[in-house]
């Protein structure tokens, strides 16, 4: 928990570019729109909740990647999504859409609330040439066992 | 055929002046917004599940319905520990036949309220609340605080219909007689429309709302607050200087508070300075609440079993512990062996260690579209649509339930609504205990 | 004296609630009777002896009875529960809400302990070598007012709300802990030698917490009071300087809390 609050570490071992930051999420219209529309298997869901908000000069010190890697603060899980600068987000922040992407890296430490950390989880995030996967087949990777 | 206010069973606004209009297979609505919309186009939607769906070596085949509800009792009288969640997009009847069929099987019982305004909840109960209904402060109110939360998207009909828009009789002018605080790390389309925005960091709603009371009890906050919350203690001031100026106050805290660190400490925090604030002036505190009828299951429980959510029944007599009993915890420390989930998506809103261990599980679920749920779920039985399809009971918001009734019928013969749906479940499940 | 031994059978699935194991209510009783004892899985109740190996050596009165877990039993919830004499030892890790509502005795832990260990403790000592999860020492859900008496020691880090609502007692943590240490503390003494997050004695009424290390969100409610030579706490001697302040004036206009931070 110490590492929780640290906001902004920048590592760049292996030649990599990786740094860490605060996960905050939330409600868009349009996530809400398509969830409710039933329309979470869709490529329009994908397009618009796979997707990772970022301060527009951390967007540029990642080196403006079309794609990143988000990694949760165990290390066990990550996932890929569309990178987005966006003026709204302070620096050391991201933001994504409540949706499978952006839980797949959040905190399921609850703090004996019942809740898990939806807002201010840190996570690790690297650019990526990774596909970014549909509902379907992030299930179909991470969750369901053959 | 022309229906008029129609309730909305999308978000916890419950919005009742929808209007619908059936041309064969098309539905036109008026004043909904883009999300509530969304969902009164799925009653026709191409992509609803219309047949009982079970999973053979895999893959899913249509089955009989008497069949599915045999496979969905089975798989909760076999289970050691079974966890019965319960979305909020049903009625509160619904909830009432899950909440029972719990107490029956000594299982757990737990919604999403939990993860939503689960820890505001726990807030009222160390604090005690000043609340209001939505009517009150829409006549009332002049000024708003929006903390953690950004209706514009979450609740988009909030701001118009009962916070800020509204003429109300003691705010004849609408937004004009009214100052909006917004309380949010992001410059959110919210905050982009409020007077004053108190651009905080994240996790620092405690320390400042702390400060706040401080403040408020006549001594200077410690000056690290500063750099902690990144709001400087002039801004702080400022803030409650324009909160002690209003007539009546209304904060709407969303899950900025709920959700990020601190919790319940959070909304405890906020449910004091409420508290604080009626020794100057009139001041009252509620939830955005995201989720339609996400309230409900926290009303329905209390009254029923005593504790508004995270309900265990292995005793015979309920018990609540959030931390041990709550549906995230008991998936990610791997405490229960199967689950009956009812209008609710825990693979797409859990973390992905429960979300994992949930899709080991033998899960049956109600659902009216496909969804990651539904993809690892054994038996999945086609939900029907309250509000459009059944008549029923929700809460709003401000915990003012809200009947409402149908403007068409179940589309399937073989159940009316998922209460009916869930007395037959609990109808096999008493016949195969016997 | 008389020695129960309990060795953990195999890996327990659906975590069981054992408030039975207890010094008192298995001294004077045979390996036989301890395995028919009852305890919770589930809504189902079934023998201890399915789930652990008993042996009993010697005799003994209660207070002379030591309760041995040779083994892992972190998915065991209630061990010591309300226990009033006699002592456990716990060789492996603990579950949830282990010697909560204890009056007497001890219980040592030489792994981890789950959260709500020790809540409203009364007395005796619990003692845990490893990490400790939320809520101990605290007060049960709701109310203001936890631990009254005893004392508990935790040689690695614990989590948060530790010792929220003490009343009485003493609390010693020689790691970090998280947030809200101390919260709504009204009397008793907590001693993090460690660092702690944030809220450290937030809503503060009463009582004394110092904390050694760093604070890394202070509460801002806390107003600085003096400064101090190696103060002494009940039968806890500081050494160093330290910073005094009162609070939390987030709670109270009055509050009468004590904070100590280290300086340096
Ligand atoms: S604000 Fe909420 S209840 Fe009102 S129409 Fe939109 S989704 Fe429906």
């Amino acid at each position: 928990m110490e590492a929780m609050l640290n906001l902004f570490v920048s590592t760049r071992g292996s030649g990599k570019m990786m740094k860490e930051f605060l996960l905050n999420t939330g409600s868009t219209i349009e996530e809400g729109r398509l969830a409710k529309g039933g329309s979470k298997l869709t490529e329009d869901y994908t397009q618009e909740c796979a997707v990772c908000e970022m301060n527009p000069g951390d967007f540029q010190d990642l080196g403006s990647p079309q794609k990143v890697k988000i990694t949760s603060r165990d290390g066990r899980y990550s996932v890929a999504a569309y990178a987005h600068p966006e003026e709204s987000i302070q620096s050391g922040q991201v933001f994504m859409p409540r949706a499978i992407w952006s839980n797949v890296v959040v905190d399921p430490e609850t703090f004996s609330t019942g809740s898990p950390l939806y807002k201010g989880s840190p996570v690790q995030i690297e650019p990526t040439k990774e596909d970014v996967l549909s509902a379907e087949e992030l299930v179909l990777k991470l969750y369901v066992r053959s | 055929m022309a229906f008029k206010n129609i309730i909305c069973p999308v978000c916890g606004a419950s919005c009742d002046d929808i209007q619908v209009e059936l041309r064969g297979s098309k539905i036109v609505t008026k004043n909904a917004c883009k999300m509530g919309n969304a969902k009164f186009w799925e009653i026709f939607s191409p992509h609803r599940i219309r047949e009982p769906l079970l999973k053979e070596s895999g893959s899913f085949c249509t089955a009989l319905w008497d069949e599915a509800v045999d496979r969905a009792a089975m798989i909760l009288v076999k289970a050691k520990r079974p966890l019965i969640f319960m979305g909020s997009e049903t009625s509160c009847e619904a909830m009432q036949v899950g909440l029972h069929l719990a107490e029956f099987l000594g299982a757990i019982a737990d919604s999403n309220s939990t993860v939503c305004h689960g820890p505001t909840a726990m807030g009222i109960q160390e604090a005690g609340r000043v609340g209001a209904t939505a009517g009150q402060s829409k006549s009332r109110s002049d000024l708003v605080v929006y903390w953690g939360s950004n209706p514009l998207e979450s609740m988009p009909r909030h701001m118009s219909r009962y916070g800020v828009y509204p003429r109300g009789y003691w705010t004849r002018r609408g937004r004009f007689d009214r100052t909006v605080i917004t309380v949010d790390p992001r410059k959110s389309i919210t905050a982009r429309n409020s007077d004053l925005h108190i651009q905080l960091k994240p996790n620092t709603d405690y320390e400042l709302l702390s400060a706040l009371l401080t403040l408020l009890h006549g001594k200077k906050p410690h000056p690290s607050v500063e750099k902690v919350t990144g709001v400087s203690i002039s801004e702080m001031e400022e803030m409650l200087e324009r909160m002690l100026g209003c007539n009546f106050g209304a904060i709407y805290v969303g899950l900025g508070i709920a959700s990020s660190f601190g919790k319940h400490r959070n909304a405890e925090a906020a449910l004091n300075l409420v508290k604080e604030l009626n020794n100057h002036t009139k001041f009252v505190i509620g939830a955005l609440r995201g989720h339609c009828n996400v309230a409900g299951f926290n009303q329905i429980a209390s009254y029923l079993y005593g504790y508004p959510f995270g309900l265990d029944f292995a005793r015979g007599y309920p018990r609540y512990n959030p931390g041990e009993y709550t549906a995230v915890d008991v998936l990610r420390e791997q405490d229960v062996d199967a689950a009956l989930i009812v209008s609710a998506d825990l693979v797409s809103h859990f973390p992905a260690a429960c979300a994992r261990y949930l899709a080991e599980l033998p899960v049956a679920c109600i659902d009216i579209a496909p969804c990651p749920t539904t993809m690892i779920s054994q038996v999945v039985l086609p939900g029907v649509i309250d509000a459009m399809e059944c008549d029923g009971t929700f809460y709003r918001l401000d915990d003012v339930p809200v009947y409402f009734q149908p403007f068409t019928g179940s589309p399937f013969s073989f159940t009316d609504s998922n209460e009916d749906t869930m007395k037959q479940i609990f109808q096999k499940v008493k016949e195969m205990k016997r | 004296m008389a020695e129960v031994l309990l060795q953990p059978k195999g890996k327990i699935g659906i975590m069981i609630e054992a408030e039975v194991i207890r010094a008192d209510t298995l001294a004077k009783k045979r390996g036989e009777e301890i395995e028919r004892l009852l305890v919770w899985q589930g809504p189902v109740q079934l023998p201890l002896g399915d789930f652990f190996e008993v042996e009993v050596r010697g005799t003994g009165q209660a207070e002379e009875t030591v309760v041995v877990i040779e083994g892992d039993v972190s998915r065991v919830k209630r061990i010591g529960q309300g226990m009033k004499t006699g002592k456990i030892e716990i060789l492996g890790s603990a579950g949830m809400h282990l010697g909560a509502e204890m009056a007497g005795g001890s219980i040592l832990v030489r792994g981890d302990a789950g959260s709500w260990a020790g809540m409203e403790m009364k007395g005796g000592l619990l003692q845990i070598m490893g990490n400790a999860g939320d809520h101990v020492g605290c007060s049960y859900r709701g109310s203001w007012r936890g631990m009254t008496g005893g004392q508990i020691l935790i040689e690695g880090n614990a989590q948060s709300q530790l010792g929220s609502g003490l009343v009485g007692g003493q609390i010693v943590v020689a790691g970090n802990v998280e947030s809200f240490c101390g919260i709504r503390q009204n009397g008793g003494l907590v001693l993090v030698k460690g660092n702690a997050v944030r809220g450290a004695g937030a809503e503060m009424t009463g009582g004394t917490l110092a904390v050694l290390g760093k604070i890394k969100h202070f509460s801002p409610g806390f107003v600085e009071a003096g400064r101090e030579e190696s103060p002494k706490l009940g039968d806890l001697q500081l050494e160093g300087k330290f910073a005094r302040f009162s609070g939390d004036y987030a709670i109270s206009k009055n509050p009468k809390g004590v904070l100590y931070c280290k300086e340096g």
